[in-house]
């Protein structure tokens, strides 16, 4: 199939050269450098990557990432599919107010969310007093300074983005044929599951990858949050620039997490799902 | 440590107290010209001429004012102006600087083991002992790469509500659950921490160093789950605040606030981990020779006590001694007092160790 461009295509696709230089300039070409930097920090060749497999520190910085950010992803898509069900459903008026509540978390700062979630979850926290005095429990719950509070504050974070990716997807499901299902007699729970989420394939798709994605980069809420104890690959890159000066080992490290972000998109990309979603090949 | 977080806490405190009006904005430039911290902010900093020092700190809101106080009589005197920039000289800030050849930085402050690491991968001048003077400082707070400008101790805070009649007295007791149940908040960043763990398990001060890791992991193993870490003084503190623990391994001068605020929390100076901040002037400065003026002028006593009766800060210079009152010596971690159990951390070992003691804790406490 030969694929027509239009003269309308070329000149869009004009327009989005002078940003695409920028981009090049301003992060592409850094990047670079940071590459580079991992096979010849301190002498030349690929000791850093070597040393970084072999090291079982690393080890368990990595199990811990990926076991933090699966957890994360998985409520949060959930969590995030029931808000975002619910939004369609409801009357525009309502919607429009649910909406600014989904929106309202990205105007407050990673760091004031942390804080607020220390306030909530803490040993005498707001959640553990009433727990406490209402007789629910006797001993105030470990909440924070562990994986569990590091999993709840990035849910936290992350829930508006997905909110707004399947919400968008759901949106474009096409009414007629929920009420085509509707009158051959089908009813809610066979709609959801044979309509529905079917056809939110490609929002979850790229709701998941968006999130999975974001949850290996975190930085400040594993820091808050899990206050020594949850160490995530972002901080330890992060120690190793600015406090131990093992520059090598920290851009051989963001070296490999790239290539594997860069790797799980195109993998993802040849998912039909996902082409879908990103509005590819239909034409 | 090679981010100078002690500083940069210092500095955090004295704003928070001249913007709820405890200090006025007199004594205020004056503290920080304790510091060394006057002068004004240029955003054109990269420029600076060789008729100007500039500094670098962990600053930020308050630059302005601090020429006042110290970077004005500094010029009169000298004619040299002084530009303050609060980047802040983490070591890799200053060895990205030095490797770009494009330094900008005259003095930086930074701790004593951040000196003698630029030092060792050359990235810092010697202090010029010609033009600053030795003596103005007391002994051993002048290294071969860095100048001590004040010191800091680590100190056993602790919540007397929470410890009863008895006050814990030493690091043993900090680790002692069964006497004194609950948690207990340690710093995530290395230095000083061992060192309490050891104390604790009975090593003798003189026997510190090397530290034996693998002994203080063995004692703090079982304790792990009763500790939080914190990473920044202003958490340190929440933390008591917020009735989260007992007893801290934090700053003197956060211990002090904490004091002020609610007289329930208190510390003591048995046992505290002292440190030494340093100048230290990074390869290639602009300005030269001339830095070390600046230097030995941010040593002179008056400025000193100070930013002690301000932020904690202990002066460098032993003759403030004479210029401080009673209450002055109470927070001050070299008043004989307090200084006569107390653990110097080393710098030289530090500076060797580090990086890999840093990442071997914070793999350690992780698991």
């Amino acid at each position: 199939m030969v694929i027509k461009v239009t003269n309308f295509e070329r000149w869009a696709f004009m327009l989005t050269v002078p940003a695409g230089v920028v981009a090049i300039g301003l992060y592409v070409f850094p990047i670079l450098q940071v590459l580079a930097l991992s096979v010849t920090e301190p002498s030349f060749g690929f000791g850093n990557y070597v040393s970084m497999f072999q090291n079982p520190a690393i080890g368990r910085v990595v199990r811990t990432t990926l076991i933090v950010s699966a957890v994360t992803t998985l409520f949060t898509i959930v969590f995030s599919y029931i808000v975002a069900f619910a939004l369609v459903q409801m009357r525009p008026k309502v919607r429009r107010f649910a909406m600014f509540l989904v929106m309202l978390p990205f105007w407050i700062s990673v760091l004031v969310r942390a804080f607020s979630w220390i306030t909530i979850l803490r040993r005498n926290g707001v959640l553990n007093s009433a727990l406490v005095e209402t007789g629910v429990i006797s001993e105030p719950l470990e909440l924070i300074y562990n994986q569990l509070g590091v999993i709840i504050g990035m849910v936290h974070y992350m829930m508006p983005f997905a909110i707004l990716l399947l919400y968008a997807n759901l949106t474009d499901i096409d009414q007629r044929i929920i009420q085509a299902a509707r009158s051959l007699g089908a009813r809610a729970p066979t709609i959801f599951w044979r309509i529905w989420l079917p056809l939110s394939k490609p929002g979850l798709a790229i709701a998941t990858l968006f999130v999975v994605i974001f949850s290996f980069g975190f930085l400040v809420t594993p820091a808050i949050l899990g206050a020594g104890r949850v160490l995530m690959i972002a901080e330890y890159i992060s120690v190793q620039i600015s406090s131990t000066l093992r520059w090598g080992v920290a851009t051989a490290l963001s070296t490999t997490m790239l290539i594997c972000v860069a790797a799980a998109i195109a993998l993802a990309m040849r998912h039909p799902a996902f082409r879908s979603a990103f509005g590819g090949p239909q034409k | 440590m090679s981010v100078n977080r002690f500083s940069q806490d210092a500095t955090q405190i004295a704003l928070e107290q001249f913007k709820t009006g405890q200090i006025s904005r007199r004594s205020f430039m004056t503290a920080l010209a304790g510091l060394g911290l006057a002068a004004t902010f240029k955003p054109g900093a990269a420029s600076a001429e060789v008729s100007e020092i500039v500094i670098c700190n962990w600053g930020g809101a308050a630059l302005e004012a601090f020429q006042k106080a110290y970077g004005d009589p500094f010029t009169g005197a000298t004619g040299i102006e002084v530009v303050i920039d609060g980047a802040g000289p983490s070591t890799g800030a200053v060895r990205a600087m030095v490797e770009s050849k494009n330094v900008i930085w005259d003095a930086t402050d930074g701790g004593m083991v951040d000196a003698a690491t630029l030092g060792a991968g050359g990235y810092v001048e010697p202090i010029d002992y010609a033009i600053v003077d030795k003596s103005l400082v007391g002994e051993g707070l002048a290294a071969e790469y860095g100048i001590c400008n004040y010191t800091f101790s680590n100190v056993l805070a602790y919540d007397t509500k929470k410890t009863g009649e008895t006050a814990p007295t030493s690091w043993a007791d900090f680790f002692d659950l069964e006497k004194y149940p609950g948690k207990r908040t340690m710093c995530k960043w290395i230095q000083g921490q061992l060192e309490s763990v050891l104390l604790a398990d009975g090593v003798k001060p003189e026997d510190m160093y090397p530290l034996d890791v693998d002994r203080a992991f063995a004692k703090l193993e079982p304790l792990l789950p009763e500790i939080i870490f914190w990473e920044g003084g202003a958490q340190s503190q929440q933390l008591f605040r917020d009735g989260e623990v007992v007893m801290g391994n934090i700053w003197h001068t956060r211990a002090n606030l904490l004091r002020k605020e609610n007289p329930e929390f208190t510390w003591t100076w048995n046992q505290n981990l002292l440190f030494a901040s340093a100048w230290s002037v990074p390869k290639g400065n602009p300005a030269g020779k001339k830095v070390f003026d600046f230097i030995n002028s941010s040593l002179q006593p008056e400025g000193q006590v100070e930013l002690l009766r301000l932020m904690g800060n202990g002066p460098s210079n032993p003759k403030a001694l004479e210029l401080m009152t009673e209450d002055d010596k109470a927070v001050y971690a070299l008043a004989p007092e307090n200084a006569k159990n107390n653990l110097p951390v080393s710098a030289a070992y530090y500076a060797e160790n580090e990086a890999e003691l840093q990442n071997r804790f914070l793999d350690f406490i992780s698991r």
